[in-house]
Parts: C-alpha cells; structure tokens; sequence
C-alpha cells in the first residue's frame, strides 16, 4: 500500500523544523554567506544544539532522537529552504555519525555517538577526500602504520566539511596500501589530537556557511581501540554511510530548489509589467509549472529511498536515483528561478543567486552524478 | 568492480560449501535473486550482510576482501577450482617426499623448456 499522507508526528517534526529555521537559520542566511572563508561562526552549532537539531538522526539509545529516515528527511527539507549552507555543519556531522552507527562496536557508539547528541554543542566530520582520492575511494593513501598499542597516522585530506569546527573527525586511511580497499580502515580522531591541524580553508562558490578545508595528519597516534569496527571494513562503512547519506542530500536539493522556485512564485506575481503581474504570462506561469513539477518528483523518489531504508529494504539504486535527479532538478531551477526574476535573480539583494550557487555542489558532493549513474547502471 | 569482486568471493565460497543460491539465500533470508545480484556486483553489500554470509560460510570477514592482484600471489583457493590442478596436487600428495622431488623437478625442467 503506498500512502502519501504524513503523520501526525511528521506533521509535528516538519512544522518545528519550520519555526526553528525561520528563527534561527534564515536571518543568519545572508550574512553567513558574505563572511569570508576561515571565518566559521560557532553560533550555528549553538543554535543546532540549543534546538535539539544535532542530533535528531542518532539513535535515542546514544541521546539522540532517533527519528527514522523519512521523518529525517521532512524535518531536513525544512532546514535546506531556509540555508542549506548553515545546514551543511549538521550534514557533515550526520555523515560521521552514519560511520558509528554502521560501522562502530556498541562501546564507540556509546562513547562518540553520546558525545555528538544531546546539547553538548559538539559536530562531527567526515574525513575521506585525499588530492588523489575522490570520487576513487579506494585510491585513499592516508596511512595508518601499526605501532604498539595503536596506530599513527599521516596524511592530508581535502575538502572535509567542518575542518577545523568538528570535535571529531571519521579519517578513512590505510593500514596497508597493497591490500588496496581491503586495507582501509576508518579511525575516531578527536578534534585535538596532537599532530592535527588544518591547512587551507576553502573560498567556496556556495555553502559558505559551512568551512571545508584541508586535514592534516602527521603522526596523529590514535589507540587500537579508535579503530572503527574491525579491521579492512573501512571500505564497505564509507560505501553505506555514503548511500545512507544520499537521500539526504536529495532532500538538501529539494529544498533549495524549494525556496529558489518560492522566491520566483511570489516576485513573478507581484511584479507588473505590461499591466499585469508577470505570472499571467503563460511563459512565465508555465516554467513555474514545469518547476513545481520537478521538485515534487524529485521529493517522490527522495521519499520512496527513505521508505526502503525504513523497512530494511535494498536501497542503493534508489537512492542514487534520488540524488542525482534532485540534485540537477535543482540547479536548473533555481536557475530558472533566476532568470523569471531578471535582475533581481541575478542581484544579491534576493537570495535566489545564493540559491544557485548553493545547488551546484550537490551534483559534485559525495559521488558526482557519474558515479550515481554508475552506480544505477550497475544495477539495471 | 570491488563488489563485483566480492561477490566472486561468495560465489566461490558459496560453492566450496556446496551450497545453491536458494540454499545460501534461505539462510540468510533473503531471496535467491537477491543473492544472485550480489554476486554479480549488481547491489551493494553492506557490513551486517557480509558478517552474516561470513558467518554461514564459515570464512573470515577478509576473505570476502581480496583483490584479485592479490590472488596473484597466494591465490591458492583459486587455483583449486581448476579440477585438474586439484588432482595432480592429490596425486603428489599421495607420493613420498623423494618422488615428490622428482615430479617437482619435471616441472622445473619443462617450465626451462619454454
């Protein structure tokens, strides 16, 4: 039975989300955007956490809320209209608690799981992009070389959202090079390990609100007991947090493209010209049209992932799906959105070039659309 | 690839056990087309999966993490699947060490031929 109605519960988590982002995320929307790179405000995780916002996707046994995939996803959707690049610290925090959940022994999840939920304004971050690893997870050359009682590691991860903000980082390395991906491993390092530190912060086109930037490793010692899981699982933990992560970030897509064809609804109805409101062209109503139609779809197959991961079912191709739809579904029409509105889209006065510069990302970010099409091919 | 890979790795594990694809799937409860595309590298295995699927084949998690560059060196099991390697290596096991020496210096002695 399929049924679309939400219940009262996803009702309630939706219109909360709905409060706390036009409270405490769409004032701070513009500004965040402008602050230049390495100028992180620590204000949003208080804000996050303040709220109950960081920990929603961990389960309640660690102090979470333990909301399931399609309550997560109503709830993020909120979040992403408002600002997604303020909701990028919290989806760089999901992702290294995705890591625990699937991959942690019940002693790493009680300890790290618990230290990221609750109000304890602490985020997580997910470290796997190297120079020469990205879409190519098991080129991963970050080294984890055994010693006594533990491991040290060296390398230089690229790109990791909240470098430099997280009070733990999930780093992928290998314990042995030859072993290719059977020789990765994910390690726990706290934000303050010695011989952690952070390199370039990067001037990002959108998500401005977040801080990607360089980790550097060089001889971080971690004990054994910070290795996640057992031994070579590294691999197969970043795959299922990835795909886990996907639905997600479709949803991060959906919303953007949300606020951006909201945005041209309401100018394109106020804004006369040749003395009538600029929706009564059909040009212009029909694009509209065209862009509603596209975000539903996109928030049908986003929504349909989630109901599979809920009930256990295979979710992969779904999922990939999902996010590669959503995600070019959203830069074309806040792209739209952008030219409906002339000038004013094009102009920073009105969010919707924020928009497009935000959207773009999601075709790139954890697996470009050629690996989701990959992925999909390779399940047909 | 790498699941396409790990799944080779359960079909030969599999097959070791002498199970079928619907014998193997029942025990893990799934069904046998599901099996089926894990082995082919059609759907990504997860860690609870694969621990299971270890866990009735009796084999180490690791097992299932091999490359194949590895085989190269010590792709043992792999070659046993060939019945007649696994026959001649019965066979030499049958002989005494001596004779053993000698077979093995045939091998040496037509490998130079080449």
């Amino acid at each position: 039975m399929i049924g679309f109605a939400l219940t009262e519960e996803q009702l309630a988590v939706q219109k909360k989300a709905r409060e706390f982002a036009e409270l405490y995320m769409k004032p701070y929307a513009h500004d965040l955007d402008r602050m230049p790179a390495g100028h992180f405000d620590r204000k949003i995780i208080d804000r996050f956490a303040t709220h109950g916002y960081t920990s929603f996707f961990i389960p309640k046994e660690y102090g979470g809320q333990g909301l399931d995939c399609l309550s997560s996803a109503i709830l993020w959707e909120e979040l992403a209209v408002a600002c997604d690049g303020i909701s990028r610290v919290i989806a760089g925090s999901m992702a290294a608690a995705k890591c625990l959940i699937v991959g942690g022994t019940s002693e790493q999840k009680r300890r790290y799981l618990t230290l990221l939920a609750g109000g304890k304004k602490r985020v997580g971050a997910m470290a796997i992009t190297e120079h020469g690893a990205g879409s190519d997870v098991a080129a991963v050359s970050t080294l984890a070389r055994k010693v006594k009682d533990g491991y040290s590691l060296f390398g230089t991860k690229y790109y990791i959202t909240n470098a430099g903000v997280a009070d733990l980082y999930m780093v992928l390395a290998t314990t042995d090079p030859a072993k290719q991906y059977a020789g990765l491993d994910f390690f726990i390092v706290p934000g303050d390990a010695k011989g952690l530190s952070i390199g370039k912060i990067e001037d990002k086109m959108g998500m401005r609100a977040a801080q990607n930037g360089e980790v550097i490793l060089d001889n971080v010692s971690v004990p054994d007991e910070n290795l996640l899981g057992k031994v070579g699982t590294g691999f197969l933990v970043a795959m299922q947090a990835l795909d886990l992560s996907r639905p997600m970030m479709a949803v991060d897509a959906i919303g953007i493209a949300r606020a951006a064809y909201e945005t041209a609804l309401e100018h394109t109805r106020k804004r006369i010209q040749f003395g009538k409101p600029l929706f009564s062209k059909q040009a212009v109503s029909f694009a509209l049209a065209d862009m509603a139609t596209a975000i539903d779809a996109a928030r049908l197959l986003t929504w349909r992932t989630c109901v599979l991961i809920d009930r256990g079912h295979e979710f992969t191709k779904e999922a990939s799906m999902a996010k590669l739809f959503a995600s070019e579904m959203a830069v074309e029409v806040c792209s739209k959105a952008m030219h409906l509105m002339g000038a004013a889209g094009y102009s920073s006065d009105l969010p919707v070039e924020k928009y497009f510069r935000d959207a773009k990302v999601l075709t790139i970010l954890e697996g470009g659309n050629e690996i989701q099409r990959q992925i999909i091919a390779q399940g047909l | 690839m790498i699941f396409r890979e790990i799944g080779l790795r359960i079909q030969q594990a599999r097959e070791e056990s002498c199970l079928t694809q619907e014998e193997l799937a029942e025990r893990l409860g799934c069904t046998q087309p599901t099996l089926s595309n894990y082995e082919l590298g059609k759907r990504r295995l997860y860690l609870n999966l694969l621990n299971e699927i270890a866990r009735v084949l009796n084999k180490p998690l690791d097992y299932f993490m091999h490359t194949s560059e590895q085989d190269q060196g010590d792709g043992i099991e792999k070659l046993l699947l060939d019945p007649q390697l696994k026959e001649m290596l019965i066979s030499a096991a049958s002989l005494p060490a001596k004779e053993r020496n000698l077979v093995q210096d045939f091998i040496n002695w037509r490998k130079n031929q080449k």
